[in-house]
């Protein structure tokens, strides 16, 4: 056996060649990145065709071939992918994007797609008041339509009233109408019901029971395991989607903390997380999923009664959206 | 490496709750996570400085923006202030050391920052960011991993390094722990406030207290198994103030991070090839801050007993295994490596 001054010089060789490696391929800076957005959508749709041909029959992550407890969690992360999927071989790995030049192809938000969360039989989270989930959603997702109006983007929506609409569907819109961002609204619901707190999810695999149980919560109809999700993000976690995602998260979490605080001061900021919620996952486009406030909080309901703080939700949101916009530098009006 | 005048290594633990940093100078600080700025100009008139970090901050909190900036381990996302905080956090542990920001004869420092395997994944450009005018070169690492390699523990070993944001596990087995060697848990020191907290509301519902004063008599008093002694606190109530015996709140709360952990360090057991599972069994250490939990090591000797029975030793400075640790690796690394990670 090598002796300890052996191992740890070898150790520690590859200590420093994994932090050069780091090093090499360092986060790519913002403006690098969004150059790649076009490039990002056709991965964006390998991505979709990866997960559909995992998730089809007899492709191992079929759905309720692993049950979605606090066990398989853990099998998942450690077991490697079938080896004879040719789409998982690890030693053939996908060639790396190249930015696009965006003097080729013009790149700006246009189309965004608004979830209003749950609806029709889906309920959501139901405040002692009676408010439920649904129809807030709904209210602020209405509010942002209007506040956008004629101007900079085309809004469609996932719902426009009181309809239950599946998770997969959803999706489906928003890939057939080839949006440009999604943006779904929730309210949140947290044990102890003191807690008033603001967090914003783009897609990626977690170790949070307390987002593992919201997550699990929300994709309650997708008709897909929990297990499922998470062996299908270790292969699409270095996904270019999902950086552009957590711009666009980060954008709409900080608006929305620096606008609602003002008037709920105890207003708990828990930042910018990944999460593997089915319309995070699915979606082809840049996505996040922001819990705006907490049905479960006696004062955050009385908050969300008032029209006028649903409203500064609204215009957060909007403001969030033209921060992340804005950082394009081009700022394409709608129809031109 | 040979320290010399012009270079000075450093090892810093970059926690949730606690940072701590060792020096080749010989120098060794743990500080509170916490950073805070003066909310108003009064404020700033009575604090006297622009901003607080570690104890002080935690102690001026009421007049103070105040920032636990590492979520689990992890500059939050989403809050440039908090990315500031996370900088001011280093600043303030080089300069604990005898470092300062600029001059003539300050030292190049080199330094290695133990990180929750998780943040090792995805913020590490994020971290070394934040470094960017405190150091001159850096190297980031798995915590445990650092741990492990300040206690020479390389081969046929698992760290267990359990502190207030996350829980991290590594099996060093003689070789650079991959994400397979390595799991990071939320269920820590952090998730026991919170959980004894809740406890404490739920049965003493006129007490008055806060987060802070939980986590101090979690500090204090934490243990699992059988109590030593009952835990008895002072809180106001009713504006009065009012003893409470939180012996059962403290326990529950405290083992109610015992079924994850455990689950995780005899699910990474059977991952280790058989004919080293047991060597692996009998030399399980444990670190971080909730490690001096009392009676944790026999806790998860007791786990470990259904699997064939080992060995769990807590380490003997726990607050310091991660900085002396990262110190070590500093120190051993070549001048031509840390030319390689310069900043």
């Amino acid at each position: 056996m090598e002796n300890v001054e052996k191992t740890k010089l070898r150790l520690l060789r590859e200590a420093v060649q994994n932090n050069i490696e780091g090093v090499r391929s360092p986060r790519p800076k913002a403006r690098a990145r969004r150059k790649g957005v076009l490039t990002l959508w056709l991965w964006g749709g390998l991505l979709v065709a990866t997960l559909g041909y995992l998730l089809a029959p007899g492709h191992g992550v079929s759905k309720g071939s692993a049950p979605a407890t606090a066990d398989a969690k853990v099998e998942s992360v450690a077991s490697p992918a079938p080896l004879d999927d040719p789409i998982l071989e690890p030693e053939a790995p996908l060639p790396t994007p190249r930015p696009l030049n965006r003097a080729v192809v013009p790149l700006a938000i246009r189309r965004i797609v608004i979830d209003a969360g749950h609806g029709g039989h889906h309920t959501g989270a139901i405040a002692d008041s009676g408010l439920s989930e649904k129809e807030v959603t709904l209210d602020i997702a209405l509010r942002l339509r209007r506040l956008i109006g004629n101007g900079a983007f085309e809004v469609i929506m996932t719902r426009q009233d009181d309809r239950t609409v599946s998770l997969a569907k959803r999706v489906e819109f928003a890939n057939s109408s080839r949006a440009d961002l999604f943006v779904s609204i929730h309210v949140n619901w947290l044990e102890p019901r003191n807690i008033r707190a603001l967090e914003t999810f783009y897609v990626g695999p977690t170790d949070d029971p307390a987002v593992m149980k919201l997550a699990s919560l929300e994709n309650h109809d997708s008709g897909y395991s929990l297990a499922d999700y998470r062996r299908i993000l270790e292969k699409v976690y270095i996904d270019e989607r999902r950086d552009e995602s957590r711009e666009l998260a980060r954008s709409i979490h900080t608006e929305l903390y620096r606008e609602l605080r003002q008037v709920n001061t105890k207003l708990e900021n828990r930042g910018v997380k990944t999460a593997p919620f089915a319309v995070l996952i699915g979606t082809q486009m840049p996505a996040i999923l922001a819990e705006v406030s907490c049905l479960s909080n006696h004062d955050e309901v009385e908050l969300l009664s008032d029209g006028n703080y649903r409203e500064k939700i609204a215009l957060a949101i909007l403001r969030g959206i033209h921060r992340y916009s804005n950082n394009f530098n081009i700022y394409v009006k709608k129809g031109t | 490496m040979e320290d010399t005048n012009e270079t000075m290594c450093v090892g810093i633990d970059l926690g949730t709750s606690r940072s701590a940093i060792s020096a080749s100078n010989g120098e060794r600080h743990v500080i509170d996570s916490y950073v805070g700025w003066p909310v108003d100009m009064v404020a700033r008139k009575l604090v006297k400085k622009p901003v607080l970090v570690g104890r002080e901050a935690l102690e001026n909190r009421a007049m103070l923006d105040l920032r636990r900036p590492l979520e689990r381990g992890i500059i939050k996302e989403g809050s440039e202030k908090d990315e500031e905080a996370v900088q001011e956090l280093l600043r303030h542990l080089i300069s604990l050391i005898g470092i300062k920001q600029k001059g003539k004869n300050r030292p190049k420092v080199r330094a290695v920052v133990g990180v929750p395997a998780e943040a090792f994944r995805v913020s590490r450009q994020r971290l070394r960011g934040a470094m960017e005018g405190i150091a001159d070169s850096v190297m980031l690492v798995s915590e445990p991993f650092a741990v492990a390699y300040g206690l020479e523990a390389l081969l046929h070993a698992m760290i267990i390094d359990i502190g207030a944001g996350t829980a991290d596990f590594c099996v060093m087995q003689g070789r650079y722990p991959t994400e397979d060697d390595q799991r990071t848990l939320t269920t820590a020191g952090d998730f026991i406030d919170e959980q004894l907290s809740k406890f404490i509301k739920e049965n003493h519902s006129e007490a008055q207290f806060s987060i802070h004063m939980v986590r101090e008599w979690k500090e204090k008093w934490s243990f699992v198994g059988q109590p030593k002694n009952r835990v008895v606190v002072i809180a106001p109530a009713k504006g009065k103030t009012a003893e409470l015996d939180i012996t059962e709140e403290m326990r529950i709360a405290c083992e109610s991070i015992l079924p994850p952990v455990c689950e995780t360090m005899i699910d990474l057991l059977s991952r280790v090839a058989p004919e080293y599972q047991e060597k692996v069994r009998n030399n399980i250490i444990v670190a971080g801050g909730s490690s001096l939990i009392s009676g944790l090591s026999e806790a998860l000797e007791k786990a470990l007993q259904e699997p064939g029975g080992g060995r769990v030793t807590v380490v003997r400075d726990p607050l310091f295994a991660g900085s002396d640790g990262g110190l070590a690796i500093a120190r051993d690394a070549s001048t031509a490596d840390w030319e390689k990670l310069s900043l």
